[in-house]
């Protein structure tokens, strides 16, 4: 009994979920799906690349995240002219002891928002690499860990790609999703209008799960139990998308296993202690969508995306859920 | 969508179809190879054309646009003319439709292109093997099926794959404009392709469509069984000008070097099922055509001859030859003449009755032993001859009369030498050099007088025999007269005809009647059908000698290697025939033409119908079987019943009762409950039946979440795909579930 979720640690999980869902509504408005997603993102224990315009509540979002969960929380902007040092911190000569003296990055934190990631130089992006698979930095042949949990929100701007350098595969198949924010509705966005606080700092948000707590939750999403014929289902889709004759290449094994990660992680944010196919249908664009290239060329990244969605769904379409 | 297996990609499936459409194409312009159409080098352009761009994709992008443009007007117009200068129909058709194919087979092909290939293609089989009914024609029509449907699969994919990428549109009519070259073309690499493709084919999927395909196969040869019989060449249109030229060494006319031609040739000719083998004499010789006049340096069958020994056309489907009815074991030979051949029938001998599968128009020569039919066949000819004598020698009543009242000289040659069947159309030069060849083997003054025909037949073939040897190479030598008496006096090799024809020439010098016969001499046994098998270069020329004495003809082979002077008596026996047992490839290959001929192009009516009533008899025979035991047992049954009942008799049925019903019962119980037990993903093979049954009721509530549906719902989500050790009590989840059910279809909530 032990390898499964006791009914008692559900409870308790859906308690804790339930309050910072919550606490973050308070700061993002109508976005509950977004928080959702956010949520089973956080509770897979992987990273978020978010795509959207600017100004729709990226930044607002990780910032909100980080408040609610008591864990430290820190902001890079990328630009062209960012190094990887400056991204993961630099052993500097320390006159005093004599020796050189590791300088800690932006990186080291529990939520760390990557603002705008495709501006950086791709040496730069790639100095994301190690800390987002491995959660620990390498300088120096020394190796340092960054904060657990950790969690790194990437965001970039879709149609603006002027002066930028796109994602190579490699770094994409890193984030166990991609969400896009989209407009608030009219009803949402007043009330935002009618709060009137423009930057996100001044958002006061009080903890309401700790680092421990998610720890916990974190662990507890990988103990939630599915079922060998919704495996197949997930092993059906990913080899689905390798034998589609549109995209340049299938998801990878990485692919795959995020899918796994994620339907568990939404299994717990619903109060599950099993997986169901919904939760697995559910969560194939989000987590399937930013692998996939299309294997002609287009000249609209958001054309792209459209079509990758548009299969994606066919193939879901094609392939019976396990009843 | 199968696990882990890989499929082939877009470009895969455009080369595949490239490939499919090249062998069909192939495959379907080889039948003209059966039929006489003058098309062999078009036939050999398409080859050559579509077996180089199957090999590089690449070559007609080469192909200047100018030739796509021009290649529509330029071909109608060939046909117009091949219609025009030929003046026949369906040559011509065959020639347009074979340059169809070469332009489509080395052109890039859109789907319609490839549709289009498929009907060019279904024209030259249908064609060809209507006019051939051939067993290679019922192979080739079985390849070219399972290559078009496969093409058709491979289409349908390709338009399924860019369905949601539809290629630019062409216009209806597409001649003249140039397909782009596709992009697999580029890097074509047919070992890692055939590699590819055997890796993703799914091996279930393809044993099913060849078991489907053995199916439609099988459903048309139960259709061919039961339909009725009937002869294509005499219901369609199609005239037999189309099938192969006969060739003139078994005409009424033959020239030296016809024979020997059709020698070269190792194609069947005949095959012969013999009812009792033991029958077969040594060497069969299958007489077709006698030839008795020599004039202009070849020998051909004689107008008197041909007007006083044949009978009048007549059409029959009996023949009934000079051999008398006798009685003891029949002894049944079936033909099957394969066509293209001659006209003139292989005959062993003197026969009983000749009998045709259909109604022929044949002339006859009960005397001659010859059989010819109005016209060459176009199709396989069967027929069957029964209480058939092989002898060597062959009485002839009415030659001897003619003969015998001929008027004479003093030295008993005949008069007038042309009436009986020996004219010697050469000049007085060579008639002395014959002259003298006689006298040098056979004495001076040698003649039907002082030496009996057979003993002439020995010393000629020998003195022959000693001065020229056997060669399939050979001239007559140059000078004037005639050229085959300078052979006779030369030493240079010789073919059969060459033999034969000396004989007749040095027969008749001395007085002898002689005549050249053509026709196949030997032929091989086929050990694994058991029959007769002739072959083209079977072919052979003998003679025959007129015996005064006996009044009869004897056969002669003057070509070396041959038993010379034939007796009566010929040598018959199994001996003979395992010298001859051929066992080879060639033979295996022959015994499949042979079923196909002896099971379906023999299939008369009468076995068909004989077919069909054994297996109405046999059906019956099972219900009979059936109904006995039925009977038998309902017997049993009631005299069990109807027999007195006692007590302990009424107590030992009622426990016996009980223990079954308890065994049933207790089997069944745990039968349930180690399935329940057992409770994995599988049980043997199958999902866990508690999994199952959620699904089904999680299948039929799923869309109806309130009250009590809801909790429901939650449960069998939680049997379905749950962990086991976390399951509610299955039964009463399940009849909840059936509560609920019934209460929301109460409410309408839910279908069916």
């Amino acid at each position: 009994m032990s390898d499964f979720v006791q009914a008692a640690q559900i409870t308790e999980a859906k308690q804790a979920l339930d309050r910072l869902r919550a606490n973050m509504r308070v700061s993002i408005k109508g976005k509950d799906d977004v928080i959702e997603q956010v949520i089973i993102c956080l509770l897979g224990g992987g990273h978020l690349l978010i795509e959207d315009l600017p100004g729709v509540g990226k930044t607002t979002l990780a910032y909100a995240l980080a408040r609610s969960m008591d864990c430290a929380f820190s902001r890079i902007q990328f630009t062209s002219d960012l190094l990887p040092s400056d991204v993961t911190g630099v052993a500097i000569y320390d006159e005093t002891i004599k020796e050189f003296v590791f300088k800690k990055g932006p990186v080291f934190a529990n939520v760390v928002l990557a603002d705008e990631i495709n501006r950086a130089t791709p040496k730069t992006q790639s100095a994301l690499l190690e800390v987002m698979d491995r959660s620990r930095v390498t300088v120096d042949g020394e190796a340092h860990a960054v904060g657990a949990p950790f969690m790194v929100f990437a965001t970039q701007n879709p149609v603006d790609y002027e002066g930028t350098f796109p994602l190579p595969e490699s770094q994409m198949d890193r984030f166990l999703m991609r969400l896009q924010m989209g407009y608030p509705q009219p009803v949402d966005e007043l009330e935002i209008l009618r709060a009137a606080k423009l930057a996100y700092d001044g958002i006061v948000l009080n903890p309401v799960v700790t680092r421990g707590d998610i720890l916990k939750l974190q662990a507890l999403a990988q103990q939630v139990f599915i079922e060998d014929s919704v495996l197949d289902y997930i092993l059906r889709i990913v080899t689905a998308t390798r034998t589609e004759s549109e995209f340049r290449a299938g998801a990878s094994v990485r692919g795959g296993l995020a899918l796994k990660v994620a339907a568990q992680a939404r299994a717990l944010a619903s109060a599950r202690d099993f997986v169901i196919p919904e939760d697995v249908a559910e969560l194939v664009r989000p987590v399937l969508a930013h692998r996939l290239g299309l294997a002609r060329q287009t000249s609209d990244a958001m054309e792209e995306r459209r079509t990758v969605a548009m299969i994606l769904k066919r193939i879901l379409a094609a392939i019976p859920a396990p009843v | 969508m199968e696990r882990g297996r890989p499929q082939l990609n877009l470009d895969e499936l455009h080369q595949l179809k490239w490939l499919l459409g090249g062998v069909l194409a192939l495959s379907s312009v080889w039948t003209v190879f059966y039929v006489d159409v003058d098309a062999l080098t078009l036939l050999l352009a398409t080859t050559l054309a579509v077996g180089a761009v199957l090999w590089r994709p690449g070559l007609p992008d080469l192909i200047p646009g100018w030739v796509h443009a021009m290649a529509f007007p330029v071909i109608v117009v060939v046909f117009g003319a091949d219609l025009w200068l030929g003046g026949q129909t369906l040559p011509a058709m065959i020639r347009l439709d074979l340059m169809l194919i070469l332009y489509r087979g080395i052109s890039y092909r859109q789907r319609r292109d490839d549709l289009q290939l498929i009907v060019l293609g279904l024209f030259l089989v249908v064609v060809t093997g209507v006019l051939t009914v051939s067993f290679a024609f019922a192979l080739q029509i079985l390849a070219f099926t399972a290559c078009a449907l496969a093409l058709l699969l491979v289409i349908t994919l390709v338009d399924a794959a860019e369905a949601q990428d539809p290629p630019v549109k062409t216009p209806l009519f597409t001649w003249g404009i140039t397909v782009p070259r596709p992009a697999w073309t580029h890097h074509s690499d047919w070992p890692g392709f055939f590699r590819r493709v055997l890796r993703t084919v799914d091996w279930r999927l393809a044993g099913l469509w060849a078991l489907l395909f053995a199916g439609v196969v099988g459903v048309s040869a139960l259709l061919f069984v039961a339909i009725p019989r009937f002869q294509l060449e005499n219901s369609l249109f199609l005239e037999r000008f189309i099938s192969r030229k006969a060739r003139s060494g078994f005409t009424e006319n033959v020239r030296f070097g016809d024979v020997t031609d059709i020698i070269g040739d190792n194609a069947l000719a005949l095959s012969v099922d013999i009812s009792n083998p033991a029958e077969v004499p040594g060497t069969v010789y299958l007489r077709m055509v006698v030839l008795d006049e020599y004039r202009d340096g070849g020998f051909k069958l004689s107008a008197r001859l041909r007007r006083d020994a044949f009978e009048g056309e007549q059409a029959r489907f009996k023949v009934y030859g000079t051999q008398p009815p006798r009685r003891g074991e029949r002894v049944l030979w079936t033909f099957y003449f394969e066509p293209g051949i001659s006209r003139f029938l292989p005959v062993p001998g003197s026969f009983e009755i000749l009998q045709f599968r259909d109604l022929q128009t044949v002339s006859t020569s009960p005397l001659l032993r010859l059989v010819a039919l109005r016209n060459e066949p176009a199709t396989m000819t069967a027929y069957l001859m029964d209480r058939v004598v092989t002898s060597g020698v062959l009485n002839d009543p009415a030659f001897a009369q003619v003969h015998a009242a001929a008027p004479r000289a003093a030295d008993g040659r005949p008069l007038e030498p042309d009436r009986v069947q020996m004219g010697l159309t050469v000049g007085d030069a060579d008639r002395r050099a014959l002259a003298a060849a006689v006298t040098t083997f056979a004495g001076a003054g040698a003649g039907p007088g002082r030496l009996s025909a057979s003993d002439f037949a020995g010393k000629a073939a020998a003195w022959l025999a000693e001065r020229h040897t056997y060669s399939l190479q050979s001239e007559l030598p140059a000078g004037g007269g005639d050229g085959l008496v300078r052979w006779i006096g030369g030493s240079t090799p010789g073919h059969c005809e060459l033999f034969a024809g000396s004989f007749v020439l040095l027969a008749r010098a001395a007085g002898y009647p002689a005549r050249l016969i053509s026709g196949f001499r030997g032929g091989s046994w086929n050990a694994f059908t058991g029959n007769l098998t002739v072959r083209n270069n079977d072919a052979h020329a003998w003679c025959e000698i007129w015996d005064a004495a006996t009044a009869s003809w004897i056969r002669v082979d003057p070509t070396p290697g041959s038993q010379a002077v034939a007796t009566g008596d010929e040598a018959q026996g199994g001996a003979a025939l395992a010298r001859r047992t051929d066992s080879s490839w060639s033979a295996r290959l022959d015994s499949f033409r042979i079923l196909w001929y002896r099971r379906i192009v023999n299939f008369d009516q009468r076995t068909q119908v004989d077919a069909v009533r054994s297996v109405r008899d046999a059906t019956r025979a099972s219900g009979q079987r059936l109904q006995a035991t039925f009977d038998r047992t309902a017997k049993a049954l009631k005299d069990w019943l109807t027999s007195p009942w006692d007590v302990p008799r009424v107590l030992r049925t009622v426990a016996a009762l009980v223990a079954l019903a308890g065994l049933a019962w207790g089997g069944r119980v745990l039968a349930g409950r180690w399935r329940w037990r057992r409770g994995g993903l599988e049980t043997r093979g199958r999902p866990d039946p508690v999994r199952m049954e959620a699904g089904r009721w999680l299948a039929r509530l799923r869309d109806n979440p309130d009250g009590e549906t809801s909790l429901s719902v939650h449960e069998l989500e939680r049997l379905r795909y749950g962990p086991r050790a976390s399951w509610p009590e299955p039964r009463a989840v399940f009849q909840r579930a059936r509560l609920a059910w019934k209460d929301a279809r109460r409410r309408g909530r839910v279908g069916r």
